[in-house]
């Protein structure tokens, strides 16, 4: 691995660019107020008419004022966009800011996840009787096809007990509850989803 | 950290906007008849020191990003985690939306409308 980073021709041109501006405007800004502090100096002896001289010193000072203020506005261009380079390719902190954010956002989801799961566990048990008493009353007008979950773990567990085999299922399947008319032998399922009905040979 | 060396950058614009107004107290305090030396030595001071503090911090920048710019894009983002995220947050409104029906629903039957 080459121990000289290369970069891009054109981030290397940026850069030497930025390092040229910086030097360019701080020496302008030096050069210009250390001339305009020489000018200010009082000369008892000129070419010419103190007028003259003084008209042309005034104009020196405003002229090299200017590019003082010049020199300045340039700097903070620079600075500007100095800032911009930095927040698009300083990858180390860009990787810092990202991992920060996908931490916070992953407790924050990790804490809601975390509180679900305890209320859930907490209502388990409350939501268990209240189903079994809903289902159990005349309010619910429920087929035999559309089973409570009470009533659906209850057959589980019956099914579960040894000395069932698989000649059971058709004899569990008379026991299902409903209405003495009905013919048909219903495939029950939890809560209603994708009843079939099998018809008994 | 991003946040230190963009602080540290508007450090720097505030040292540029003292520079210009060091130079022009400088300048007005020499259109006086008499001058006050030590305003003018202490403006000149602070001048000069915010001239080098202003160049050795972006030199430094500027060296800091030769060594760690690419030519590449930077390909990261926090998508994934913040979709996650959101998907919690609608789970536990949903949650909260059915708890709320529920807990109408209890309501109704423990005190039924007149």
């Amino acid at each position: 691995m080459a121990s000289q980073r290369v970069l891009p021709q054109s981030k290397e041109t940026l850069l030497q660019n930025y390092n040229k501006r910086l030097k360019d405007d701080v020496r302008s800004i030096v050069d210009n107020f250390s001339e305009i502090i020489k000018t200010a100096k009082i000369e008892d002896e000129t070419q010419v008419s103190r007028a003259t001289q003084g008209e042309q010193d005034h104009y020196e000072m405003h002229v090299r004022a200017a590019n003082i203020v010049r020199a300045g506005e340039s700097l903070m261009k620079l600075v500007s966009d100095l800032k911009q380079f930095l927040i698009l390719n300083d990858f180390p902190s860009v990787n810092d800011a990202i991992a920060l954010q996908n931490q916070q956002l992953r407790s924050l989801q990790d804490e809601c996840d975390k509180k679900l799961t305890s209320l859930r566990d907490e209502i388990a048990v409350d939501l268990y009787e209240l189903e079994e008493e809903y289902y159990s009353s005349s309010y619910s007008l429920w087929d035999t096809t559309d089973l409570p979950l009470c009533e659906a773990y209850r057959r589980r567990d019956s099914w579960g007990s040894p000395g069932t085999g698989p000649g059971s299922a058709q004899g569990d399947g008379e026991e299902l509850h409903g209405p003495p008319s009905q013919e048909t032998k219903p495939q029950h399922h939890l809560n209603g989803h994708g009843t079939t009905s099998v018809e008994k040979p | 950290m991003a946040n230190d060396r963009l602080r540290a950058l508007e450090e720097v614009e505030k040292d540029i906007a003292m520079i210009l107004q060091c130079a022009g107290n400088v300048l007005l305090e020499l259109s006086k008849d008499k001058h006050n030396a030590s305003f003018l030595d202490r403006q000149l001071a602070q001048f000069l020191s915010s001239v080098n503090r202003i160049e050795s911090e972006l030199s430094g920048q500027i060296r800091y990003l030769t060594q760690v710019a690419t030519g590449q894009p930077h390909e990261g983002s926090t998508y994934s985690a913040r979709k996650d995220c959101q998907m919690a947050l609608n789970r536990a409104e949903y949650a909260k939306v059915k708890l709320g029906e529920l807990g109408r629903t209890c309501e109704v039957m423990l005190d039924p409308p007149l």
